[in-house]
């Protein structure tokens, strides 16, 4: 190659190259704007958790989660079929966010209807991402979505309260504390994760604040306080 | 999201409170949560190792790449049997690099994403591209296609065919560098009275920065910054063959470097390579 025909050996090559990700990006913006349309409608449905203490019309948000969690999952079988093969991680960028955000949705979804910690598996088939063939759950996203759940539950803790229903917060409070027994397992490296993880610790406390105020003042059902030491 | 917002809970980062310490002290390890959060630890685990250990092969690699690039100016030399020993001493530790080095990289990657990991070495194969294609520059005045030096990044394991997924990008940015060390090659041919090759040399820029100025590629900072560093080193060895057509006549050949190196050219600003 001399240098007359580097043009033509080189830099056309090359962006060709840039033109076809540009191509398979734009696809991708397109079907995660569907995805995070309805990412946006299961946030405002199930913030009903705040205004109610109705169990009904929270067993009814959850329901209308699920269903939109039905056109997510769709969504991510389209985007299965766009990625291509073992280049997950060249543009996962663009669904990182959306999927965290999912996660701790689907989380609340499961805390909501059972009050237990949803795991990896069960998410990932929420979301539609499981045993799919070119894209998976991240663990890292999924861990995210556990931490925006706590915080999350930190609202809802104090919001029960408001509403007078006082076993909420001691739920919470359990649940939660064995979520952040299990990230202190981890070893983080300083990344976003870490980052977030740290701030965990002003959930748990915001928690612990709200029952320890029930306690104090005997709120606690079943004769006041017997939970907390269990 | 603020979280601290001052006031009464402003004053001490908030710990794990007595009523949390109760609950993480009850729970055992057959809970549910800590069993999954154990399995994480691993998977988590694993995943760091195997990055930093990249990484450290990416480091090795570049340290490598660097010395090769410097021992390759030494053969800016008229002793012809000289020039031959250090293109060969060259050539050896490049294979070296792609055989050793590479190899341990594509092993470590072997049934990964590697655009998982791309970052862990992407410094290393750039640096890498760079001297390969200055030795084969020097060697025969042109450089092979990135579709070329691609296929050649395969390796055998245990009869498995293994490939190193090397990036476009990282070729084309390896480029960018190597016209950094043909800016360093023009000045020396300069220095040592060899005023060919400082137009040949030229001239290969000229047409590697014609390539850089025609790409569109949003979002890519790296490659405009590259674009420009290209741009000052082209504009350097413009103003050597300047001279050299202007005053080659006026004075005798290796003198041309002082008259040059007294104007506006200044060749210290290297990215800290030699040292």
């Amino acid at each position: 190659m001399s240098s007359d025909n580097i043009i033509e050996h080189i830099f056309t090559p090359f962006q060709e190259s840039i033109n076809s990700e540009q191509d398979v990006r734009e696809e991708i913006r397109n079907i995660m704007k569907d995805i995070e349309k309805s990412l946006r409608e299961i946030v405002t449905t199930l913030q009903i958790i705040h205004r109610t203490l109705n169990g009904e019309e929270i067993s009814a948000a959850c329901f209308t989660a699920r269903s939109l969690f039905n056109v997510v999952q769709k969504g991510f079988e389209k985007l299965d079929s766009v990625i291509p093969e073992g280049q997950y991680y060249r543009y996962n960028d663009h669904w990182r966010y959306a999927t965290q955000r999912l996660c701790f949705l689907a989380a609340l979804v499961v805390f909501l209807e059972k009050g237990f910690l949803v795991d990896k598996v069960t998410t990932a088939q929420i979301l539609g991402l499981h045993e799919k063939s070119r894209i998976h759950l991240d663990l890292e996203d999924y861990l995210m979505g556990l931490l925006n759940l706590a915080t999350e539950l930190a609202r809802f803790a104090v919001n029960s309260v408001t509403f007078g229903d006082y076993s909420r917060p001691l739920q919470i409070s359990k649940f939660v504390a064995e979520l952040n027994a299990g990230f202190r397992l981890l070893n983080l490296k300083n990344d976003s994760l870490r980052k977030r993880f740290d701030a965990l610790k002003y959930d748990v406390k915001k928690i612990e604040e709200v029952v320890y105020d029930l306690t104090l003042r005997g709120l606690v059902p079943n004769s006041g306080g017997g939970e907390a030491v269990e | 999201m603020s979280r601290n917002r001052g006031g009464k809970h402003g004053r001490n980062k908030p710990t794990v409170g007595e009523k949390g310490r109760q609950v993480v002290e009850s729970i055992d390890e057959n809970n549910p949560v800590i069993k999954m959060f154990l399995a994480f630890r691993q998977e988590l685990d694993d995943k760091h190792d195997r990055f930093e250990k990249i990484v450290k092969h990416s480091r090795d690699i570049t340290i490598e790449n660097k010395r090769i690039i410097f021992l390759l100016h030494s053969t800016n030399t008229d002793v012809e049997s000289k020039k031959q020993v250090v293109l060969e001493e060259a050539n050896t530790r490049l294979k070296q690099i792609f055989e050793k080095n590479f190899r341990a990289v594509a092993l470590l990657l072997k049934g990964f994403d590697s655009y998982q990991y791309q970052k862990a070495y992407t410094s290393g194969l750039q640096e890498f591209i760079e001297a390969l294609v200055f030795y084969q520059y020097l060697t025969s005045g042109s450089f092979e296609k990135w579709d070329n030096i691609n296929k050649s990044f395969q390796y055998m394991d245990n009869g498995d065919s293994i490939s190193l997924l090397f990036p476009q990008i990282d070729y084309i940015l390896g480029i960018a560098d190597f016209t950094g060390e043909l800016m360093r090659r023009c000045i020396n041919d300069l220095g040592v009275g060899n005023t060919n090759d400082c137009f040949k040399t030229c001239n290969m820029v000229k047409h590697i920065y014609s390539g850089f100025l025609g790409i569109i590629n949003p979002g890519n900072k790296e490659l405009g910054r590259k674009t420009y560093v290209i741009k000052q080193s082209l504009a350097k060895m413009e103003l050597v063959c300047y001279n050299i057509q202007i005053r080659g006549s006026e004075i005798p050949k290796h003198m041309l470097l002082n008259v040059i190196e007294s104007t506006d050219v200044n060749t210290e600003d290297d990215e800290g390579y030699y040292h």
